[in-house]
């Protein structure tokens, strides 16, 4: 087991060292603007006295490298600073923001999992039939075409239309769970047809290609029945590579969010994030960012520990 | 042997089609097939011949990607090809097994030996778990695993590849079939470790008196296992005849041919007396980046005109000697003279007259030559960064190594290496080291990819080669029938260290180093009782792996032959 | 039962009954599952919902002949060898390329082929339809069709531009990593796993948030682009020169001067925030494509013939043009496809968001957003530039799953 847990170990370093890479990338890049942030922030006509005391209130005085570390060991303690727009804490801001997303981001995922790995199991078992056939246009068709054009196809029908489901997803605090599930279907909806398409795809792909091991045409010349060749011999290997189907596309789920949230006025990070871009809000851009970075690379991490717990060479060493 | 006489098989003109390149093609040509209880039939053929699609179809099993398409295949009564598909897989497994060639890839990694082991007759309801268990115990005896009682409860991966062939034998075993289809299960072990895995399948074959089809290309193993020989040839068959019959009088040329090589002889060369040799290997450690030493302390020379021949299994650093002479791998300790001169260790350090000195011939043709690219510039290429030749005189130059190498000029100089078959690529890579003008040539198991007609025609342009442009080889090979067609001096490697070197004649008379011993008498000879024979001499314990951890350092043998 | 619906199940049903009859087993398949489909959706949704599907299948066949005739075209002006590979495309591959094809013919004519300038008021904010305006008239009064034309041109060019970008740098990159080896394969292969652990959507947000939008200028943005294709031609010195200072020197020369002009000729064909767009865009894949061709050229450097090469003494840049592209065109093109993708969705994204190429220029995914109110009257405009960005990124994704299939030697 020693072995493993050095791996998991090393995986988890490497993992934390590109978080920080992306923490120096993500604040350095701020720094690159031509002029500081002061000017960035106020625009050409500031006059001096007003850009002085922003400076000093926004610390600017400070060398770069000293206002890292503290907006990093800010960032640890989940304290992002204050926003330059409306100068209220980031944390207040994007805290009931990044909640809505993950609530997003997790109804769309149980949705979307269980569904994608049973077609894609199924479309692997009649590959080559016409149903594959048909289920790969369909497949590529959706993971072709842009989130929001799917979101108003799903708008123009469910809710324009046939008035099913509600446009604009807004959320106030003492909806039901069924009302909140109702109000916030079409954009899980529009987050599943993409990352199933995906994750079918991807499924597919792995299954078709542990279906040629020689192990499993061994098992067929031994005699064993078809559901038992898929259960007892393609089941155990194929764990590490649906892992990492799933995990790579909640990661996908996770940004894809973005769009999503724009096109249904969803309350979530994404959106705000994209607010904070067009108005130049710095230190939410970062922490947004921050958040982003922090999760695709928390779900790639899981993808590869998931496939070392799982691989048998290592959890059998010699 | 005493045989039954009804018939177990029957196949009656089998027709395979196989799907490339958007159609259907025939890749077997109407093949017939009789096997009674008991007997053991060799398929014997070369790459492309169809046996192991033969060895499949008796199974009435067809790979993705082929269909049978024709003919007819009778087991035991049950005809195959319309029978349904739950009644053909309930014979697979029960009454007819399989051993594939790679044991290490057709094992499930997921599961023990033991619970892959007991699959079958416990789902056949032969028996139950225990007892299927306690019956694999027993076979794995048998077939002399070591640790019997232990070694079925551990994962492939933490067996070797010698001992997971001999389980997946005990598996096939496991229902006690009436026939076992063996699929090349040595191909992909070395010579001294098929051996134990030849004796303990024959044993347990007899010991049950169960029918095999023993599928492979080498003749000399499938004269030790098997009672009828079919030799196939693209699909077709060339001649049947009993074991005995075969070896002393075969009918047909093509079946002549598959001992090409072993009828190849040639005149030795000795050293000359008083001169540098041309390259001389001193002291030379090498190891790949941050792993343990893959040489040890090896030296040895070759003198201009002459060929030397290391031999040695997988893993015994043949390779890796070459790729310090070449200056891939840079030797820890030690150097590489020419002509008493040190090369620099590292190639890129190397001038391009030294580089031109030094070329290499590999053993796969397919990844020798650049797919993308022209004949006449792979081999007009060395002709025209070493020597600068263009236009007419490069032309010139091409026809005539074009020539040397016996294929005409004008048929070949457009064309494209996926064009030609594996001789002719062979042919080509040699014409790019001749090309740079070298003195000295790495081949590199250049014969051990193709078949044995075209081989011996390889090795015979090599020394026909040499005589004309006095050439010194190294020659790289695990076949020591390649050795005595080609070799002036041999050196024996193991574990990354020379065992033994010197003359040709000198190393095939006793006394031996034992390693050189084990390795000489493991190579299957073209005599029936050959394995017989030698298990009856070394005893059945010292063969294969056991054999070569007997052998002690201290041994008055192992020191008195370095040279 | 109007007449329109016993028609409709009778043709189906004739339909599978004739496929059993023949022995066609996938059409009969086909066919009679979506006879059952059609029961469930009758059902549900009645005769309006079997006149979608009808629609629906109608469509799909008018693209299927239109697919087969192009089809049947190319074969009839390509060469032999195009000939023999076109052959083996399916119908969803000559699809991609007709729509391929009609976008490229719309992108280079459309001043021709619009009737109306981009930005050329021609009536009030969202007229309908009429003789004049196929399409109608979008927020501004601007006619929708003409935009959506010149937006073939917009957007497909700047979305072929940053690939090309990310491409030379990242191809580039992967096939010097791969023939060099050593610390300079291992640094740049980490640095392109950093980059790539930021999600490209946000990272572009970033990046937006600091040089986009209003505040690019003509003398960041030509800076920015000269410091992009420095670095880009710095690998092509690296693998060219000689060891030597002179060759580094002239090399290093020729390198600054190209770059500039070729940054000064970006500059006269894009405006400075779409060149700051092409450069996030050329940082963001460039990764993506050296990991790529990283691998490609890496299954390739292990071939003996390129150990033969390396033995004779050939240069890096011989290596790599004589012996590795040669052997990585295929999978290279095919992934050019991707990547070009990948990058037309993020700009469309981007515009979407307000945040891409800006206004006046006309541009598929701004004409989204700019409409987007429509769509809750019913009114299907904004639906139309997105179905123009899905289609082109289907008919791409269908012409390269074409190609990896055929690259990779699958045989069904």
């Amino acid at each position: 087991m020693g072995d493993i847990l050095g791996l998991v170990g090393k995986r988890l370093g490497i993992g934390l060292f590109i978080l920080l890479v992306i923490s120096v990338i993500i604040f350095f890049m701020v720094e690159l603007l031509p002029g500081d942030i002061a000017q960035a922030v106020l625009g050409q006509g500031a006059t001096e006295e007003n850009l002085a005391a922003l400076r000093k209130e926004m610390g600017l005085d400070k060398p770069a490298i000293i206002r890292y570390l503290e907006w990093l060991g800010g960032a640890v303690t989940l304290d992002f600073g204050n926003s330059i727009v409306t100068g209220e804490r980031v944390t207040t801001l994007i805290g009931q923001r990044f909640m809505n997303t993950l609530f997003l981001a997790a109804y769309a995922a149980v949705i979307a999992v269980p569904l994608a790995i049973v077609l894609g199991v199924l479309v692997a078992l009649l590959r080559y039939t016409v149903f594959d056939r048909v289920a790969n246009v369909a497949t590529l068709t959706s993971i072709s075409s842009p989130e929001f054009f799917l979101g108003y196809i799903l708008i123009l029908y469910f809710s324009v239309n046939w008035g099913m489901f509600p446009a604009i997803a807004s959320l106030s605090q003492d909806m039901t769970l069924p009302e909140l599930l109702h109000r916030t279907f079409l954009p899980a909806l529009t987050l599943v047809l993409v990352v199933t398409a995906h994750m079918m795809r991807m499924t597919r792909a792995a299954i078709i290609n542990l279906l040629a091991s020689p192990y499993i045409e061994m098992a067929r010349l031994k005699g064993t029945p078809p559901w038992k060749v898929i259960v007892k011999h393609a089941l155990p290997n194929a764990w590490a590579p649906i892992i990492n189907v799933v995990a790579l596309n909640l990661a996908y789920l996770i940004t894809g969010v973005v769009l999503v949230e724009v096109v249904f006025v969803y309350p979530g990070i994404g959106q705000a994030l994209v607010d904070s871009v067009s108005k130049r809000d710095f230190p939410v851009v970062q922490a947004c960012c921050l958040i982003f970075a922090a999760t695709f690379i928390l779900l790639n991490l899981a993808a590869d520990v998931g496939a070392i717990l799982t691989n048998p060479r290592l959890r059998h060493p010699k | 042997m005493p045989k039954s006489k009804d018939v177990l098989l029957e196949i009656r003109d089998l027709q395979i089609q196989g799907y490339s390149d958007e159609q259907w093609v025939d890749i077997i040509k109407g093949v017939d097939l009789t096997l009674h209880r008991g007997e053991v039939l060799g398929l014997i053929g070369e790459s492309g011949a169809g046996k192991s699609t033969i060895g499949a179809a008796a199974m009435g099993y067809a790979r993705d990607g082929t269909r049978i398409s024709g003919g007819s295949i009778e087991f035991d009564g049950m005809e195959l090809t319309t029978a349904s598909e739950s009644d053909r897989r309930a014979l697979r497994g029960s009454r007819i097994a399989y051993v594939a060639q790679s044991a290490a890839a057709s094992f499930n990694p997921a599961h023990k030996l033991i619970d892959q082991h007991t699959e079958a007759p416990v789902q056949y309801r032969l028996k139950k778990r225990m007892e299927a268990q306690e019956d694999a115990i027993e076979l794995y005896r048998r077939l002399r695993l070591p640790n019997p009682e232990e070694i079925g409860f551990r994962y492939p991966h933490q067996v070797s590849g010698g001992q997971l062939q001999r389980a997946m034998t005990a598996m096939a075993m496991s229902c006690r079939p009436d026939l076992i289809i063996f699929d090349e299960p040595t191909t992909a072990l070395d010579v001294t470790t098929q051996i134990e895995v030849l004796a303990a399948i024959r044993d347990i074959v007899d010991q049950f008196n169960t029918a095999a089809i023993y599928i492979t290309h080498d003749l000399a193993v499938v004269a030790q296992m098997a009672d009828t020989i079919k030799v196939l040839l693209k699909g077709e068959e060339v001649e049947e005849a009993p074991t005995k019959e075969m070896l002393d009088n075969p009918k047909e040329d093509y079946t002549k041919s598959l001992w090409a090589v072993r009828s190849l002889k040639r005149e030795q060369k000795v050293r000359p007396k008083d001169t540098t040799p041309l390259i001389s290997v001193r002291n030379v450690d090498a190891a790949y980046s941050s792993g343990a030493k893959v040489l040890d302390d090896v030296s040895f020379d070759v003198y201009e005109g002459m060929t030397v021949a290391v031999v040695g299994e997988s893993g015994s650093g043949k390779s890796t000697t070459a790729r310090v002479i070449t200056g891939l791998l840079p030797p820890m300790k030690g150097d590489v003279l020419f002509k008493g001169e040190p090369f620099p260790p590292d190639y890129r350090n190397r001038t391009k007259d030294q580089l031109r000195q030094c070329q290499m011939i590999y053993q796969m043709a397919d990844t020798a030559l650049n797919p993308k690219v022209q004949i006449s510039e792979i081999i007009g290429r060395p002709a025209q960064f070493y020597h600068g030749l263009k236009g007419a005189a490069l032309k010139s130059r091409v026809d005539e190594l074009l020539d040397l190498i016996e294929l005409e000029p004008s048929k070949y100089y457009n064309r494209y290496p996926p064009e030609l078959s594996g001789g002719q690529k062979q042919r080509i890579g040699i014409a790019r080291a001749l090309a740079a003008d070298p003195t000295f040539i790495i081949c590199d198991e250049v014969t051990s990819a193709l078949d044995q007609l075209v081989a011996e025609g390889i090795l015979r342009l090599l020394n026909r080669l040499q005589k004309e442009l006095n050439l010194a080889y190294m020659f790289i090979t695990h076949d020591l029938a390649t050795v005595r067609a080609i070799a002036d001096e041999v050196v024996v490697m193991q574990h990354g260290k020379v065992v033994e070197q010197g003359p040709k004649t000198d190393m095939f008379t006793p006394p031996h180093h034992p390693y050189t011993d084990l390795l000489l008498s493991s190579v299957p000879e073209m005599d029936p009782d050959w394995l017989t024979t030698l298990l009856e001499e070394r005893g059945v314990d010292n063969v294969g792996e056991a054999a070569s951890s007997n052998i002690k350092p201290g041994d008055a043998k192992v020191q008195g032959t370095q040279l | 039962m109007s007449i329109f619906v016993i028609g409709y199940y009778t043709l189906l049903l004739a339909a599978s009954c004739l496929a059993a009859y023949f022995n066609k087993r996938t059409w009969f398949l086909l066919v009679f599952s979506l006879t059952l489909v059609s029961f469930i959706l009758g059902i549900v949704g009645g005769a309006s919902m079997l006149r979608g599907v009808a629609i629906a299948a109608g469509m799909l066949a008018l693209s299927a002949m239109v697919a087969y005739a192009f089809r049947e075209f190319l074969i009839a002006i390509a060469s032999n060898d195009m000939a023999k590979e076109l052959r083996t495309a399916p119908l969803t591959a000559a699809f991609g390329m007709f729509v391929i094809f009609t976008y490229a013919i719309a992108g280079i004519f459309a001043p021709w082929i619009a009737p109306f300038g981009e930005a050329e008021v021609i009536s009030t904010a969202f007229a309908a339809p009429d003789g004049d305006m196929l399409l109608g008239a979008d927020q501004l009064g601007r006619d929708m069709f003409s935009r959506i034309i010149y937006g073939a041109r917009n957007t497909v060019a700047l979305a072929l531009a940053g690939t090309v970008m990310a491409f030379l740098l990242g191809a580039l990159a992967g096939l010097l990593a791969a023939t060099t080896g050593g610390w300079f394969d291992q640094v740049l292969g980490r640095t392109s796993d950093v980059i790539m652990s930021i999600p490209s959507l946000i990272f572009a947000l970033l990046m937006l948030s600091i040089f986009g939008g209003a505040l690019a200028n003509s003398t960041t943005s030509f800076w920015l682009m000269f410091g992009f294709a420095m670095v880009t031609g710095l690998l092509v010195v690296v693998a060219k020169a000689e060891n030597n200072v002179l060759s580094w020197l002239v090399g290093l020369a020729i390198l600054v001067g190209v770059s500039a002009a070729f940054s000064l000729g970006m500059l006269t064909i894009f405006n400075p925030s779409e060149v700051i767009l092409i450069l996030v865009v050329g940082v963001i894949y460039s990764p993506r494509v050296f990991r790529l061709t990283r691998a490609v050229a890496g299954n390739v450097v292990v071939m003996d013939y390129i150990e033969a090469a390396k033995l004779r003494g050939e240069g890096k840049w011989y290596l790599i043009r004589r012996e590795i592209l040669p052997n990585s065109t295929a999978p290279l093109i095919a992934e050019f496809g991707l990547e070009f993708c990948f990058v037309f969705l993020l700009v469309a994204g981007l515009s979407f968001l307000g945040l891409g190429i800006q206004p006046p220029t006309a541009d598929w995914g701004s004409m989204v957003r700019e409409n987007a109110t429509l769509i809750s009257f019913g009114d299907i405009t904004p639906l139309i530039p997105a179905a123009a960005i899905a289609l082109l990124t289907v008919a791409v994704n269908f012409v390269v799953d074409w190609m990896l299939h055929r690259s990779s030697g699958l045989k069904d």
